[in-house]
């Protein structure tokens, strides 16, 4: 395709563990939409970021703008017309509309005297061609959410962009600021600009888009103009996967209700129901920010409840900070353990041995008992290091998360939370992961597990409970679970 | 000396006392070999360098004392990621109030002592409490209370001295009244040198064996995954900002029985020295990393250093200089070798990384086949 904007040929990307893109061939034309599709991870920020120039391509691939080759970072791309609206607002909120715009291009006169009759008229010739309703001198802090994308994409007018990228430009909008956006988007892209549309919404993506290139595991699975394919048969491309990625594990009798939430409420989640057994993994699947992550803060007491019950063992619990849950045998693996769990230029051992120091009666101990529980942790869960006085920021992810694992282990937990157990760790690793959260089981323990890895919640789970926008808005027992039902949930699509 | 005495069993695995160790031998040797050098210049023979006299080593622990009680308690607020950088008007304070309570208001002196070292731990708590509650920069915070200690302390005293006559003599009582060296030169050891080794020792304790000391070092590290491992931030540096004015109330004490005068200027400036020795002594500022020996041990480095630079009668000026110096030059060694440490784990992981990827490019491809 000769009068292609921007064509991606042969791209891949690796980074440690895990290869991101895998020889990816897209194309994009002048005055078309064209919405990526893929679940959690399928590789779409990776290719976004490589056209934006924020990643480089392994080698061996090629990038033709115009039809001519060239190599991207974030400023030939920006002065080649590339420009990417991300799901965060970039703006700064204490400027003008004009302000923002211009900021850091601004229009000047020979003297180096800032020109705003001109940048001002431009804006307004841009907001007007959008339809906007507010002035290019209002202040963009006070503009609502839908306003502020307008903003990005008319700065992108204003310099005559050729490509603009957004990243799920919807996420936080209301019904009708979305029709907005999708009107305006329409309309630039009629206008000659090439707009690359990434939305985890179906409905969304089947109201704009002109063609449509679904991404899974890295590879591109395929594209082909949207009005040749149906909702279902996009579903069923986006997952779909090789059966080697599936982990097999034994099952047990779920035991006795441990934690029971009614209608819990609070940090930006919504009446949450459900009851975790002995022996089960109750997997929570949804996309990205659907709230699993903040039901696991509240339920940890880590987030201030605003209404609802929880009980934690058959007695009603209400938690006032995470010391407390630990008391209740409650343990929380988050997600992010070098941010959340670790303590990076800290020995294994006092990783191990900090979360029970709630349940520690003793005041004074010797520095060489921490080390011989650590040592412990090393041998139980394999942890590769001589002894547990080597520091944490020297081992690798999977040996970090099984300090994460050995912290929560010593705390003789009874109820666990994994919020992305295996998040980048390798395979290897990841099988040891399993394997330990099988044991627990075997031991009697309840887990939670939090997981955008589809393979993994289906695999792991006995339940899976998916949400959607802060709520629940599906719960599958072990039989109904599939990538197609998990998919269906959580972006709330028509049934299949 | 003592601090060359120190066993390395003490040490541990860790690294930056070692350093400290390291630059602080090869310091009193340099100091020894430039006296012995100069004796045999201006003398024509070789004579016992007074740096390492028992009476000077005996000097530099009285010099050292109430700077160093103050680092003890520096050194738990740093290694719980804060500062506190109102110590030195603080001193001032606790020294112009008990001088003021003792000698103008009538307060019996046992009194007077634990007024003072009660307000102390009250003023500290309440900057803790703002610091910990909400959770705003202790930096700035502190820096206001030194500001706003140092307008209480010159109200006290209506900005002029507050002269005693020895009634706090009892900290000098020297401990080997009637020793003498070989050279017959009478040796001190006052009892506020003995306060500062307690003091020490306890702090040593604390942080190392209880589990409080654990936790300290857990806000240090990483504030938000100690919250969520179960450990209460907020009281934990409320507590270390207490211990601190406890520190600070006794060094007031020691100080003012030292000069046996309220001033201003008592603890002027002292916080920088404080901020200073707990540094050297291999605590980070962004916390989580350091420990009570090395502090000492930096304490004592930076004692040495003034004494050395007096002894040497080098002019004021260049002391300031040289100092200044040797906190860049220490601390960014310290900066250095972390910096390769840390390249040298990300080279390990990153090898790591390059060999699973490898074995799974040739499944791929054997699997493709």
């Amino acid at each position: 395709m000769s009068n292609a904007v921007l064509e991606l040929k042969n791209i891949s990307k690796t980074f440690p563990g895990v290869k991101a893109l895998s020889k990816i061939n897209f194309d994009l034309l002048p005055g078309e939409v064209h919405c990526i599709c893929g679940e959690n991870g399928a590789g779409k920020s990776t290719l976004i970021k490589i056209i934006s120039g924020a990643y480089q391509p392994d080698a061996g691939g090629r990038i033709v703008f115009e039809g001519n080759p060239c190599l991207l970072n974030p400023r030939t791309a920006m002065e080649l017309g590339i420009q990417t609206i991300y799901q965060e607002h970039n703006i700064f909120p204490h400027l003008s509309v004009t302000e923002n715009i211009f900021v850091g291009l601004e229009i000047t006169n020979k003297g180096g005297v800032i020109n705003r009759g001109e940048m001002r008229a431009k804006t307004e010739e841009a907001l007007e061609f959008l339809h906007c309703k507010f002035s290019p001198d209002a202040i963009v802090g006070e503009l609502s959410s839908g306003q502020k994308k307008l903003v990005e994409i008319a700065k992108a007018m204003v310099f005559r962009r050729k490509v603009i990228i957004l990243d799920e430009p919807t996420a936080s909008l209301s019904m009708s600021e979305i029709d907005m956006l999708l009107d305006v988007v329409k309309k630039v892209a009629q206008a000659g600009i090439a707009i690359i549309y990434i939305s985890h919404h179906l409905d969304e993506v089947f109201r704009i888009a002109d063609r449509i290139t679904v991404l899974r595991d890295g590879h591109k699975i395929l594209t082909c103009d949207a009005k040749d394919i149906d909702e279902p048969t996009l579903v069923r491309n986006m997952v779909g996967r090789d059966v080697s990625a599936f982990y097999s594990r034994e099952y047990f009798t779920p035991g006795e209700v441990v934690l029971e939430a009614k209608n819990l409420t609070g940090n930006g989640v919504k009446n949450i129901s459900f009851k975790v057994r002995r022996g089960e993994i109750v997997g929570f699947a949804g996309m990205v920010g659907s709230g699993r992550s903040e039901l696991m803060a509240l339920l940890m007491g880590a987030a201030e409840k605003h209404g609802g019950e929880l009980f934690v063992m058959g007695e009603k619990v209400d938690f006032k900070n995470p010391s407390d849950a630990i008391r209740h045998k409650m343990c929380f693996i988050t997600e992010d353990r070098q941010y959340t769990g670790l303590f990076l230029n800290h020995s294994i051992a006092r990783n191990t041995i900090i979360a029970n120091l709630v349940n520690r009666k003793t005041l004074f101990w010797h520095p060489n008992e921490d080390i011989k529980v650590g040592n412990e942790y090393i041998k139980k869960l394999n942890i590769k290091a001589n002894d547990s006085s080597v520091l944490v920021g020297n081992l690798s992810g999977g040996n970090q998360q099984k300090v994460v694992l050995a912290k929560w282990f010593n705390t003789n937990g009874e109820i666990f939370i994994f919020d992305e157990p295996t998040r980048g760790i390798d395979v290897g690793a990841k099988q040891e992961i399993y394997k330990i959260m099988v044991d627990l089981l075997k031991q009697n323990k309840a887990i939670i597990m939090v997981s955008s890895d589809m393979p993994e919640v289906i695999s792991m789970s006995d339940r899976v409970i998916v949400m959607r926008n802060g709520v629940i808005s599906g719960e599958l027992s072990r039989h109904d679970i599939s990538e197609e039902s998990i998919l269906q949930y959580s972006i709330g699509g028509s049934k299949i | 000396m003592i601090k060359t005495n120190t066993k390395s069993s003490l040490l541990g695995k860790n690294s930056d006392i070692r350093t400290v160790v390291v630059v602080t031998i090869g310091f009193v040797v340099a100091i020894v070999v430039a006296q012995l050098v100069m004796g045999l210049v201006s003398e024509g023979q070789l004579s016992y360098p007074s740096f390492i006299s028992s009476v000077n080593i005996l000097n530099i622990l009285m010099q050292t004392a109430g700077v160093g009680i103050m680092a003890m308690g520096m050194c738990t607020i740093m290694l719980s990621g804060d500062i506190d950088l109102s110590v030195g008007m603080l001193v001032s304070l606790v020294a112009i109030f008990i001088a003021k309570g003792i000698r103008d208001w009538g307060i019996p002196l046992p009194t007077a002592l634990i007024l003072a070292i009660l307000i102390a731990v009250g003023l500290e708590s309440l900057m803790g409490l703002v610091i910990s509650r909400f959770k705003v920069e202790s930096f700035i915070i502190t820096l206001g209370g030194s500001i706003a200690f140092r307008g209480i302390a010159l109200l006290m005293c209506n900005s002029q001295e507050v002269t005693l006559t020895g009634q706090l003599n009892f900290f000098k009582t020297n401990l080997i009244e009637g020793a003498t060296n070989t050279q017959g030169m009478s040796l001190t050891l006052p009892i506020y040198v003995i306060i500062f080794f307690a003091i020490f020792v306890i702090f040593w304790a604390v942080l190392k064996y209880t589990r409080f000391g654990r936790r300290v070092y857990a806000v240090g590290s990483n504030a938000q995954a100690a919250y969520l491992s179960g450990v209460n931030v907020k009281n934990v540096r409320l507590l270390s900002y207490a211990l601190n004015g406890l520190c600070v109330g006794i060094a007031g004490i020691l100080l003012l029985s030292r000069v046996n005068v309220g001033i201003i200027s008592i603890g002027q400036n002292l916080e920088i020295d404080v901020i200073a020795s707990v540094v050297i002594g291999g605590v980070a500022l962004s916390g989580g990393k350091g420990n009570a020996v090395g502090v000492f041990i930096g304490v004592l480095l930076m004692g040495a250093i003034s004494n050395a630079m007096n002894i040497l009668r080098v002019q004021s000026e260049w002391q300031y200089f040289v100092k200044g110096v040797i906190i860049i030059v220490a601390v960014t060694g310290g900066a250095i070798s972390e910096i390769v440490n840390a390249r040298r784990a990300l080279r390990l992981q990153e090898m790591e990384a390059r060999a699973l990827n490898g074995q799974k490019e040739l499944q791929d491809t054997t699997t493709s086949q």
